[in-house]
């Protein structure tokens, strides 16, 4: 198991009047080098469990544990480093954390930081820019010279250069544009299925990523109301509206077809590729309306 | 939304929001960032300005209120000609709402802050209290004016950022990409306030890569290196796979299903909904 979280429970300012718990025991179990998708409205405590997975912040109740290192509330923590380099946390906007001249001091900070030596660091840059589709030519410019697709590819690289086994993104597509965003999606999928790496995306888009993630948690003013995979959630997406969240269109595409086929059993088809095949293998057995009838916008 | 108590330019100055004749803007007139655009933009129009980072997209929008000065043109604003003159009057104009409201607050409270673009417009208190109240009740923040901006969510800062430019009742109402740092709902509930802005005669010029966004607007501009690539209805733009591809854009889900079932042999046009597919392939009295 990559991570386990036990009844944890997160109170901000505990102590003091203005206490406010962001997480009420919440449980899951996340298995190694599965990809994870985590959605809840403003306010639901993506961010506080985001930050719970690498020491950032402790459980006020409950136990963490990330790979072999256990955090449990009230206890001494034991030594964060190496959670710290084992899990890669990748904060909103990370291009805004660049700060050196070149791409590649940049990339090699965090190696270096956590003691590798200079030419270990320049090789897992190198693969970090590979991983993220970037090429290696770009490792000699100005991060902020780069476009923004890239700066943001980038920034990610950095983060992978330390060569974290969990990596954990925080609304990683944010202000792309969409063919950047398919691009960014399609790489963490690759770090994921090839590189074998846990990744785990907090996203408000959750249409990107529903035909790629193993598995959604869904958060709820704190709680966890959905664990499971794609094809759970796609049986009752009315979930989603009762958290505050729209049902995405591949989504409700998918339910339509699928409640009037009657296709309980299938697994969703989430592309507009994949929902197209669906439908012409269904519709060639039955009658000569194809083309007849124009609809919609046209 | 329907009072019409905004600056009657229709009456005073004709059709035009804006004019654009022969506009040119660069660093190095060797390599120009516009060049020779020109385009007109009427009244009341909503209008969506697509294309690449580095397409020159933002530069046409600081050009429009001079935050950049032109190299070679004329623009002209709700019927005033952009001069050295006409500047701050353009400026009062046009309404810009951006990216990450976090960088527009500059007051204590939600109200200090809507008030504080309202006291350079040298109007009376009255006046003010009048404007506050009206805009702030027609994008639902009443009840946020005595809080700091820190306590306010993505969308409710958003809601703020766009109530402080409603309230200098500007001709035009620029939208850099206002809606790409929020939630889902959020952005549900920008392009409701956009409807309703277009439904009570607003100008809009709204820069966006959503689809949903541009398809809710009358006409898309797509620039491309520092030209007009297209001028058309988003119904339009949804039809060109090479533009949107150059622009960086994806047709809404609906468009892209009914390509790829067009492209396998189903031609059934673009469906309004998920309900309204199913009635089609699969009417009821003949369901399997």
């Amino acid at each position: 198991m990559a991570i386990q979280l036990q009844q944890v429970s997160y109170t901000y300012s505990e102590r003091s009047l203005w206490r406010q718990t962001a997480l009420h025991g919440i449980d899951f179990e996340l298995p190694q080098g599965t990809m994870v998708g985590i959605a809840g409205a403003t306010g639901s405590g993506k961010s506080t469990l985001l930050q719970l997975l690498n020491g950032i912040l402790r459980p006020t109740q409950g136990t963490v544990s990330v790979l072999d290192i256990t955090l449990r509330a009230g206890e001494k923590a034991p030594k964060l480093l190496p959670l710290r380099r084992r899990v890669g946390l990748v904060f909103q906007f990370p291009e805004q954390q660049m700060f050196a001249e070149t791409v590649e001091k940049d990339l090699c900070f965090g190696p270096l930081n956590f003691g590798m030596s200079p030419d270990e660091a320049r090789e897992r840059a190198c693969r970090a820019m590979l991983d993220m589709g970037l090429d290696l030519a770009l490792l000699e410019r100005n991060p902020f010279r780069l476009s923004g697709g890239q700066m943001r590819k980038a920034a990610i690289a950095s983060v992978l250069a330390a060569d974290p086994e969990i990596v954990v993104l925080d609304e990683p597509t944010a202000s792309l544009d969409p063919v950047s965003r398919k691009e960014l999606i399609g790489l963490l999928t690759r770090l994921c299925r090839e590189r074998g790496r846990t990744v785990i995306i907090v996203t408000h888009r959750m249409d990107e990523l529903l035909p790629y993630a193993d598995r959604w948690v869904i958060l709820d003013q704190g709680r966890s109301v959905f664990q499971g995979s794609v094809r759970e959630l796609a049986a009752d997406p009315s979930l989603l509206t009762r958290c505050g969240l729209a049902v995405p269109d591949s989504l409700r595409y998918w339910r339509a077809v699928a409640d009037r086929l009657g296709l309980e059993d299938e697994e969703p088809r989430l592309t507009p590729e994949g929902l197209a095949e669906l439908i012409v293998s269904r519709e060639s057995g039955s009658s000569g309306r194809v083309g007849e009838k124009g609809t919609g916008h046209e | 939304m329907n009072e019409r108590d905004r600056k009657g330019h229709s009456a005073e100055h004709g059709p035009d929001a804006i004019v654009l004749k022969d506009v040119s803007f660069g660093y190095d007139p060797e390599n120009p960032i516009l060049h020779g655009l020109s385009l007109r933009i009427p009244q009341g129009q909503w209008v969506s300005l697509v294309g690449e980072s580095g397409s020159g997209k933002s530069t046409l929008v600081k050009l429009l209120n001079a935050l950049l000065p032109k190299s070679a043109g004329e623009i002209t604003v709700c019927g005033e000609k952009l001069s050295e003159e006409s500047i701050l009057s353009i400026r009062r104009t046009i309404g810009m709402v951006f990216q990450n409201p976090d960088n527009q607050f500059v007051g204590e409270t939600v109200e200090e802050d809507i008030l504080f673009g309202l006291e350079g417009l040298c109007l009376s208190r009255e006046e003010m209290d009048r404007r506050l109240r009206l805009y702030a009740g027609k994008l639902g923040i009443s009840g946020l004016l005595a809080k700091h901006p820190g306590e306010l969510s993505g969308g409710q800062k958003q809601r703020v950022a766009i109530v402080s430019i409603l309230a200098m009742e500007p001709g035009v109402v620029i939208f850099d990409e206002a809606s790409s740092m929020l939630d889902e709902e959020s952005r549900n509930g920008l392009l409701d306030i956009l409807r309703d802005m277009h439904a009570e005669g607003y100008t809009i010029l709204m820069i966006t890569h959503d689809a949903d966004e541009i398809l809710a607007s009358q006409r898309v501009l797509a620039l491309c290196g520092g030209g007009l690539a297209g001028d058309m209805t988003p119904a339009e733009l949804f039809r060109s796979p090479g533009l949107m591809e150059e622009c960086r854009l994806h047709a809404p889900y609906a468009w892209e299903l009914s390509r790829k079932l067009e492209a396998l042999g189903l031609a059934i046009g673009v469906p309004a909904s998920e309900k309204e597919l199913v009635e089609t392939l699969w009417p009821f009295n003949c369901s399997k």
